[in-house]
């Protein structure tokens, strides 16, 4: 009797150990950004509207109409003066590219991000246990990620992965596969390595779709530490509340609206269809619909779907819709009841405008994503992490407050998560922002661009014979 | 590796024998403990007779209370249990892809097309010349169609082309062997090092299948010859996180954009070992598929040596003085396999090991730091670990290598050779190609354990155990089936051209 008493309550506390130790362990699955650095190229690869131009017209190939729409794209980007391009631009190369300059200018981005965020951190690269890479553009054997490896000398016994071509959304799709290795592995530290290679994408052909890609990208990079370790969650800048990921390549609209191909002349570029903006709304939509649901509160949720229904009853369309409506559709709900701050991938000004009248934002929320595309252009992967930093600078993140990441990318995908801010960032501490220089001089008084004037009478030259650009514009 | 080095006496049958059964020994040591105790407790339970047993039985107060908690108790227990062990990651069946007769290069027409391509060249004709015959190739290898063409026709559309041709023919026969809808896949990887379009590969597939819109989908690149089993890594992480789910690997290598047009020697080798083949992989964690699964992934270990300047070196894609661009590989090739190989099989040796070889290794380890440095290390027998090996077939001189330092015999080594005969060099899914080899000869049996090595630039070793799930039958469709009673082949040293 006594032993089957001793047993059975020796049997109790284990149980009662165990069912403990399972919910502890949910602990350990958290996945904490620890910190972040941003890529500055030096100033010595600045480009300048002016010089933009001076590119555009070493193209031999181009006639006055593409001329027209170059210039007029640049202008009109939202895109200031202090991007920057990859080094072999300023020699004039960027027709012939080597697999040196593509390697180079991999090499000065992650030579410097990672150095300065491991000494911040005082962590060595021997710590690291996952390494993430995703540079879209670039594929080299050995990959990104061994070069990393070889460079840091990093342990044996890692976890890489080396991702390419996942388009602008792949930084979301790296923190996808950390949040996953982080349910299984406990005290973790990975490290999440994301930029994009421009030095062998030049389209230097004439194929109005493919000459626009040259002019939007910039150079640009981010390395995140992110971990699972508790004992380091004190220290941890974000928390990582959800992610949700949608993919419409199922829809052959959607697939063939970005497009790398071979124009007629065998020239490589990428095709961006006049479809893009639309299957870009159908991939922001559908995702959407998914994860509002896990970041609203639920009073707001029950708000809309009785709008929803009075709406339905009352049988009232919407009218006089802008261009901007027709594009995007007016979400209808109240985004900021559940999120704070809104990190916009800086695809461009249409994009940004597009998802500020879908979500009902005002100049405050869209300004971060607004000053990223200015002052460092569409960065790719990595533009999210430059308005994550501008935001961090500008001290708007305090704890508590919900950071929502919307990134596109071509095939067609939307990616998104949310961030919660796990304690009050004040710019003292990020001795590394890239915003820290010249954050006062934001939001600046317009943003208009300089050379709308200088650039604005090709809107009326119209002759072709008599087309003189070059004596003009030099 | 350095060999073992037994004195003369080792030879004798005697020792053998001793040997077979110290492992018998520490391998069942804990059954082995148990019999005595029971033959204890029937000696006792025969001693008592049938009255005092059931006296025992009656005093121990059986309420109806207690009978109801303990055995609440124990399915408690059970169930706590099974939810929390790691999810088992099933193989449930892959596909390898069986290119046309149309695409095949034998060595006559690989030879007339490298003359006529390199023809003010003859160095670097008679330099293939020589590695073809040194290759361990046949004469039914495939190259896809743009590089049949003179001179080779590498555009993107092309290489598209090929990426289409080799994924979905391969992914159709898999969604008709399994019974798969396109629209019950979760997870997605995708893995070709060497062809990385924009949308990638891996929305290709989901665009051609009209995959669901909340796929996981990944597309790794660069990644070598070793990324099959990367792919399979980042599949069991994602099955451990997500319940019931199915996930489809594709590995493959799109020959068509890296066919090397400059004469540099070191970088003409690739051109002639690397042949096109692709395999579609299905893996799931559904508890229903044990009955129809092929395997079960028991062990996964993935070693980078990147951190050493040589080996980091050894596989280079880079320009030549010309500007082509083709893949360098370096004269220490082997040397540095080797080190990975040994750097590797440290990590996966206690876990797949029985214990008595275990055992052996720590004495001969603890001999050596003790009592004489100079005894030789202990190399552990792996034919005792595992039934049957898939070596990546890179070359060769990959496969002589690995037989060498693992003490394999030929028939353990077959797949490989013949996978390296019959199909070449098919990079990330020669490992497929190769377990494929083993279930067409009718050696897979239920319980088998299968080790698969692969190796990649960076450098990588990777490796995978596979325990069989079930008995295989031969298979009437794959890619060996109309050839598989030819072989194995004996494949001579050189083969005059």
């Amino acid at each position: 009797m006594d032993l089957l008493c001793v047993l059975s309550s020796l049997l109790i506390s284990y149980l009662i150990f165990k069912i403990w130790k399972r919910i502890d362990s949910k602990r350990d699955q958290n996945c904490y950004i620890l910190d972040y650095q941003c890529h500055k190229p030096s100033d010595d690869r600045m480009v300048s509207t002016q010089f933009s131009g001076e590119i555009i017209l070493r193209n031999k190939h181009m006639r006055l109409n593409e001329y027209k729409f170059l210039l007029k794209a640049i202008v009109s980007s939202g895109i200031g003066e202090q991007t920057y391009a990859p080094r072999l631009f300023f020699e004039g190369r960027e027709e012939c590219p080597t697999q040196q300059d593509a390697l180079s200018e991999m090499e000065e981005f992650y030579i410097d991000t990672i150095k300065k965020l491991l000494e911040r951190n005082k962590l060595s690269p021997s710590d690291i246990d996952v390494l993430v890479v995703n540079v879209a553009m670039l594929n080299s054997t050995p990959s990104l990620s061994a070069r990393i490896i070889n460079h840091y000398k990093m342990r044996e016994d890692i976890k890489v992965f080396n991702l390419t071509a996942m388009g602008c959304s792949a930084s979301v799709i790296s923190v996808d596969i950390v949040k996953n290795i982080f349910k299984t592995y406990k005290n973790k530290l990975a490290l999440v390595v994301t930029s994009e290679s421009l030095s062998q994408n030049w389209y230097n052909g004439n194929n109005r779709s493919m000459i626009l890609a040259n002019c939007l990208f910039r150079s640009g990079g981010c390395a995140v530490l992110l971990t699972n370790k508790r004992c380091l969650s004190g220290r941890a800048m974000f928390k990582l509340k959800c992610l949700v990921r949608t993919h419409h390549g199922a829809r052959e609209d959607s697939y063939n609206a970005c497009v790398q191909k071979e124009d007629e002349l065998g020239r490589v570029g990428i095709h961006l269809d006049k479809t893009l903006p639309k299957a870009a709304t159908r991939a922001f939509v559908d995702n959407l619909k998914v994860i509002t649901p896990k970041i609203l509160p639920v009073t707001e949720l029950f708000r809309f779907v009785l709008s929803l229904l009075l709406k339905k009853l009352r049988g009232n369309p919407s009218k006089g819709s802008t261009a901007v409506a027709q594009a995007a559709p007016k979400a209808g709900i109240n985004f900021k009841t559940g999120i704070d701050h809104f990190c916009i991938h800086t695809g461009g000004k249409a994009v940004i405008d597009a998802i500020g009248y879908s979500l009902d934002l005002s100049e405050y929320d869209l300004e971060p994503a607004r000053m990223t595309l200015h002052r460092f252009g569409n960065t790719s992967a990595s533009s999210l992490w430059y308005v994550l930093g501008y935001m961090e600078a500008k001290k708007r993140l305090r704890r508590g407050d919900r950071v929502f990441m919307i990134s596109f990318g071509a095939g067609f995908k939307c990616n998104s998560c949310v961030w919660e801010v796990v304690r009050d960032l004040n710019v003292g501490e990020s001795l590394g922002n890239v915003w820290n220089h010249c954050i006062d001089q934001y939001p600046p008084k317009s943003i208009v661009n300089p050379f709308l004037e200088k650039y604005g009478w090709i809107r009326e030259e119209d002759d072709h014979d008599t087309f003189k650009i070059r004596e003009e514009a030099m | 590796m350095p060999r073992e080095q037994m004195p003369e006496f080792s030879s004798s049958v005697k020792l053998k024998y001793v040997k077979l059964g110290f492992q018998y020994l520490v391998d069942h040591f804990l059954s082995l403990l148990l019999i005595p105790i029971m033959a204890i407790i029937a000696i006792e339970l025969l001693r008592m007779g049938p009255e005092e047993i059931l006296n025992v039985w009656k005093s121990l107060h059986f309420d109806l209370v207690y009978l109801l908690c303990s055995c609440f108790f124990v399915i408690f227990i059970s169930s706590v249990y099974f939810i929390s062990k790691p999810r088992t990651v099933y193989l449930v069946d892959y596909c390898c892809y069986k290119p046309p007769v149309s695409c095949r290069v034998p060595f006559a027409t690989f030879m007339e097309h490298s003359r006529l391509i390199l023809n003010d060249k003859p160095k670097s004709v008679e330099f293939q010349m020589r590695i073809l015959e040194r290759s361990g190739l046949g004469e039914e290898t495939c190259l896809p169609p743009a590089i049949h063409y003179i001179p080779p026709t590498p555009t993107m559309d092309e290489a598209r082309s090929e990426a289409q041709m080799v994924i979905f023919t391969a992914m159709d026969d898999l969604f008709k062997k399994t019974d798969l809808m396109p629209k019950d896949i979760d997870i997605l990887i995708v893995n070709c090092s060497l062809f990385s379009p924009t949308p990638s590969l891996s929305a290709m597939v989901i665009n051609k299948y009209k995959l669901r819109s909340n796929i996981k989908s990944f597309n790794l690149s660069g990644m070598g010859c070793s990324a099959g089993l990367i792919s399979v890594d980042l599949a069991r992480d994602l099955l451990q996180v997500h319940p019931n789910s199915n996930a489809i690997i594709v590995s493959t290598e799109i020959i068509t954009p890296n066919y090397y047009k400059g004469n540099e020697r070191a970088m003409l080798l690739p051109n002639c070992l690397f042949r096109m083949g692709s395999a579609a992989i299905l893996m799931s964690n559904h508890r229903s598929d044990r009955w129809r699964a092929k395997y079960k992934l028991s062990h996964l270990v993935r070693t980078h040596r990147g951190a050493d300047d040589k080996s980091y070196y050894c596989v280079y894609e880079q320009e030549d003085k010309d500007g082509n661009i083709g893949i360098n590989l370096s004269k220490d090739l082997m040397a540095i396999a080797g080190e990975a190989l040994k750097a590797n099989i440290t990590t996966i040796g206690p876990l797949v090991l029985p214990a008595s070889e275990q055992l052996l290794f720590l004495l001969s380890l603890i001999g050596r730091k003790i009592f004489n440095p100079k005894w030789k290390p202990y190399i552990p027998d792996f034919k005792l670990a595992f039934e049957h090996f898939c070596i990546h077939a890179g070359g060769r001189a990959v496969i002589d290598e690995l037989q060498k330092n693992l003490q394999l015999s030929g028939e353990h080594v077959e797949a490989s050779r013949m996978t390296l005969h019959r199909f070449g060099n098919t990079s990330s899914s020669s490992l497929w190609y190769e377990l494929s080899y083993i279930e067409s000869k009718g050696r897979m049996r239920r319980g088998d354990r299968v080790w698969q090595i692969a190796f990649g630039s960076g450098f990588k070793c990777n490796s995978a155990v596979w325990k069989c799930n079930r008995t295989i039958k031969t298979p009437k469709d794959g890619p060996w089936s109309d050839c598989i009673d030819r072989y194995p082949v004996f494949i001579p040293e050189v083969v005059k051209l």
